[in-house]
């Protein structure tokens, strides 16, 4: 009997949310299929690709050093950023911000926010400090910052979502980002209190966690195919927002990426542990339904990348 | 598992504000009730017009393309007993949002409106009835088997009869409630879609009485795998009942804010 292939059809599809301006704009989402399921349907956008620059500088990564080597302003790493191969976006991170940390002052970091926003026509996605207290004073002013350029705030999170919601996505016009930490229901919450605040759903954008793989990362595969299959399968539009990933802070953060050579020699080399942790990760996030991932070793963007081109 | 389908009731033709709203081609009042009841979680709305003898063609037209022009294309059940009417609103009903269900067919003299379905690639509401309430169980899915071969014979999906036990009145019936609930679980058990007129459960009793029996008979039907009913949403008991059981069902992924959407 020969194979009869019967696509799998859904009357429901995930919002198409569009980042940046002009020729360089990307679309994130839109598709009505699982994760590139492209027997079923074509997918409607690519799954993009952006590349991490933060405050604090050039991570302590030989090949990206090397990659960086000679950019010394953020705008000038802002620009090489833009220019690596395979690279949809920018995400800059102001990981400097937090008061547990460096704590620099808000002022500082809007003038980082800005220098960036000038350096770079492709479109542009801003992290806060990850501290609840000192994003809400933050990212509302990065909002601003940013007027006109219709950037991707991250995030609103459960504890501030009002005043990160209100001023990227009511007042200022931007995207908003909606995290939650590998909880479904949460990340469901968040969409709803995010719209009855008067944010479009279409203007968001969910950051539903991740961890690197082989930490947990079970339970970001079947949260993100949860989501998925409920916003496809029973038409949720409180889950259909589009899903961006960050990896590179969390592949490059476990013992695989960190241990010494030295500590390891079995592992073998550093660099390349760090690299394959982060096409690891990008690649399984990708698979389970991320629209987008945020990665930082021009290798990783590179490779990543070229795995959506061929899957596509 | 697919959401609970709530077919909203009122724009209904026994109602007088819907009445001269249709006779008068005044689209506020029909609207109203349309907006409401979307507002407050329908996933359909039934367009009953009546028997509609003399103009139920252009009327049912008038009312389809207003309703859903003005509400997002919102999918339709079209309810009346004249056949033309209902052919003249597929005619220009849009199906972006669901296919239009035809309401109804019976076992009976109304057997023919599966064939109106089928050519016109419709649900159709099948009522396990002919001439008179089913005596049993057994006359119940006799009338399911013959209308089920009936639309599968003219090429419809078994998915796209939506059987409907018929739903007695407690005050007189009492006795025959739990053999509807059998007979939705017969349905349900075959792996067909079930609906009916839930709230006839509960006529003739007090007011405040009718929104605890309604959501009590619900879940009950919701646990034996009713998947649709033609009611009144803006019954908040009501739906915070189907809501609450969809959420029990793995139909829709619970989230605090659940009732609110």
């Amino acid at each position: 009997m020969p194979f009869n292939q019967k696509p799998q059809k859904f009357n429901a599809n995930i919002n198409t949310v569009e980042i940046g301006c002009g020729d360089k704009a990307i679309k994130l989402g839109g598709e009505s299929t699982f994760p590139f399921y492209s027997f079923d349907a074509p997918v409607e956008n690519a799954p993009k690709v952006g590349v991490e620059i933060s405050d604090t500088g050039i991570a302590n990564v030989p090949g990206i050093q090397e990659y960086y080597a000679g950019a010394t302003t953020m705008g000038e790493i802002a620009k090489k950023a833009e220019a690596m191969e395979g690279a949809d976006f920018v995400c800059l991170r102001l990981e400097g911000g937090d008061p547990n940390g460096e704590d620099k002052p808000i002022e500082d970091l809007i003038a980082v926010v800005k220098e960036v926003g000038e350096a770079v026509t492709c479109p542009l996605v801003v992290e806060g400090c990850k501290n609840v207290e000192k994003d809400a004073e933050l990212l509302p002013k990065v909002a601003e910052a940013l007027q006109g350029k219709n950037v991707l705030i991250l995030s609103a999170r459960e504890e501030n979502y009002k005043a990160v919601g209100a001023a990227a996505g009511l007042a200022y016009n931007q995207k908003v980002g909606a995290e939650s930490a590998v909880d479904i229901n949460l990340a469901k919450q968040l969409n709803v209190v995010l719209t009855q605040l008067g944010v479009q759903g279409q203007n968001v954008v969910m950051n539903v966690g991740s961890a690197a793989v082989g930490y947990g990362f079970e339970y970001v595969v079947s949260t993100m195919d949860r989501i998925k299959g409920a916003a496809l399968s029973q038409n949720d539009n409180m889950l259909q927002m589009p899903i961006i990933t960050p990896v590179a802070d969390e592949s490059w953060n476990v013992k695989e990426s960190m241990a010494s050579e030295a500590d390891m020699p079995e592992w073998g080399p550093m660099e390349d542990r760090g690299i394959s942790m982060e096409v690891q990760t990008a690649a399984a996030v990708l698979a389970s339904g991320s629209d987008a991932v945020v990665l930082k070793h021009p290798k990783s963007v590179a490779t990543i990348s070229k795995m959506i081109k061929e899957l596509m | 598992m697919a959401k609970f389908v709530t077919i909203g009731e009122r724009i209904h033709c026994i109602s007088p504000a819907i009445r001269r709203a249709m006779e008068e081609r005044d689209p506020e009042p029909i609207l109203k009730r349309a907006k409401e009841q979307l507002a407050a979680g329908a996933t359909y709305l039934d367009v009953n017009i009546g028997p509609a003898e003399n103009d139920g063609e252009e009327l049912m037209k008038w009312a389809v393309q207003l309703i859903q022009s003005e509400c997002d294309n919102v999918p339709l059940a079209l309810d009346t007993a004249n056949k033309k009417a209902i052919e003249a609103g597929i005619s220009v009903y849009n199906r972006s949002k669901g296919k239009p269900i035809v309401n109804s067919a019976d076992a009976g003299g109304r057997i023919e409106n599966i064939d109106l379905a089928a050519a016109n690639d419709a649900i159709v509401i099948a009522l396990c009835s002919a001439e008179g309430i089913a005596a049993d169980n057994d006359e119940r899915m006799m009338h399911c088997q013959n209308m089920l071969e009936r639309g599968m014979m003219l090429g419809m999906e078994p998915t796209d009869l939506w059987f409907d036990p018929l739903f007695l009145v407690v005050k007189g019936m009492q006795d025959k409630q739990m053999e509807v609930l059998e007979a939705i679980k017969m349905f349900s058990d075959m792996g067909l879609n079930s609906t009916g007129g839930l709230s006839n459960n509960s006529n003739g009793m007090p007011k405040h009485i009718r929104p605890i029996m309604d959501s009590a008979l619900v879940a009950m039907c919701m646990m034996q795998g009713l998947t649709s009913a033609i009611v009144n949403p803006c019954d908040v008991r009501l739906m915070e009942t189907i809501k609450s059981c969809d959420i029990f069902k793995n139909n829709t992924l619970y989230a605090d804010s659940y009732l609110e959407i």
